[in-house]
């Protein structure tokens, strides 16, 4: 378990988490490569699918972030 | 509608634990209005059956389906050229429906995912409530469209009894008195000679003292 790395989907609002994740980009600021960002329309358009068809295609963790 | 509330999944993964591959079967009528058994419903109750069998040495695969209703055969049939391998068929439909269902596919065995609870509108958003006991003699007319059979809480023909208090229920105080309802509307609509229309009995007979009950139309048979 010490190396255990979680692999994390990241479901981002389009504008704002999206747009940060962007500019940190911009910015040439680093983020682990086990977080996978999804881009949404909005985060009111998460559903409870997309939460368990990410874990069961084998997410630890969902963050979401809008 | 038919509003239906989903069982536990506890009580769902217990039912089928002994198979490897099932179909979930959902309906696109009133369950489906009452976010219980409807496509969205089949989608995560699946998703679910999956990650809980995932935790175990047993993986299961499970199939997913809806139909526009469960509780007509046409649309029953759908699902046929589908079960090849389902070992069992979990069913959120009505009662109805999960009947007809497992009917149809004598062969599979087929599990109710879903506890039919009872005929009722949208209160509000998230809230429904009972409002129709399918007595089989409807009596709204005089009770100024309020059913004293699903409503009163002892069905009585002859309200507000005893434990009527302030306009509430004695068995809850978040349940009106059907009857005291019943009086307001139809004095709000001077009409309050309608109570005594009412016989203070009911003729249960077009209930369910008969037994099952059936409705057969000539006009409309082949």
């Amino acid at each position: 378990m010490e190396n255990f790395q979680p692999e994390i989907l990241a479901l981002c609002c389009n504008y704002c988490a999206f747009a940060a994740a962007d500019l940190a980009g911009s910015m040439r600021l680093t983020y682990p490569p086990n977080v996978k960002v999804v881009r949404l329309n909005c985060s009111g358009k998460l559903d409870i699918l997309y939460v368990l068809r990410a874990f069961e295609k084998g997410a630890d963790g969902v963050f979401v972030a809008g | 509608m038919i509003v239906g509330e989903q069982k536990p999944i506890e009580e769902i993964l217990l039912m089928i634990e002994q198979y490897k591959k099932i179909m979930v079967v959902g309906c696109g009528t009133c369950v489906a209005i009452c976010y219980a058994g409807g496509e969205k419903e089949v989608g995560v109750l699946s998703s679910m059956i999956r990650l809980a069998r995932n935790q175990t040495d047993s993986k299961i695969e499970v199939v997913e389906r809806t139909v526009l209703r469960q509780c007509e055969e046409e649309y029953v049939k759908e699902i046929e050229n589908d079960l090849d391998g389902i070992e069992a068929v979990v069913s959120i439909a009505c009662g109805a429906g999960i009947q007809l269902t497992a009917e149809i596919y004598e062969d599979i065995p087929t599990y109710p995912g879903l506890n039919t609870t009872f005929i009722g509108y949208v209160k509000e958003q998230g809230v429904w409530a009972e409002n129709c006991g399918s007595c089989g003699n409807c009596v709204l007319g005089f009770t100024a469209g309020i059913c004293p059979v699903a409503r009163c809480s002892k069905s009585i023909f002859n309200g507000p009894c005893g434990g009527s208090q302030d306009g509430v229920c004695e068995i809850g105080k978040d349940v009106p008195c059907a009857w005291q309802l019943i009086y307001d509307r139809l004095k709000k609509q001077g009409r309050l000679e309608n109570i005594e229309k009412l016989s203070p009995y009911k003729d249960w007979t077009t209930n369910r003292d008969g037994g099952p009950r059936k409705i057969e139309r000539e006009d409309m048979k082949k």
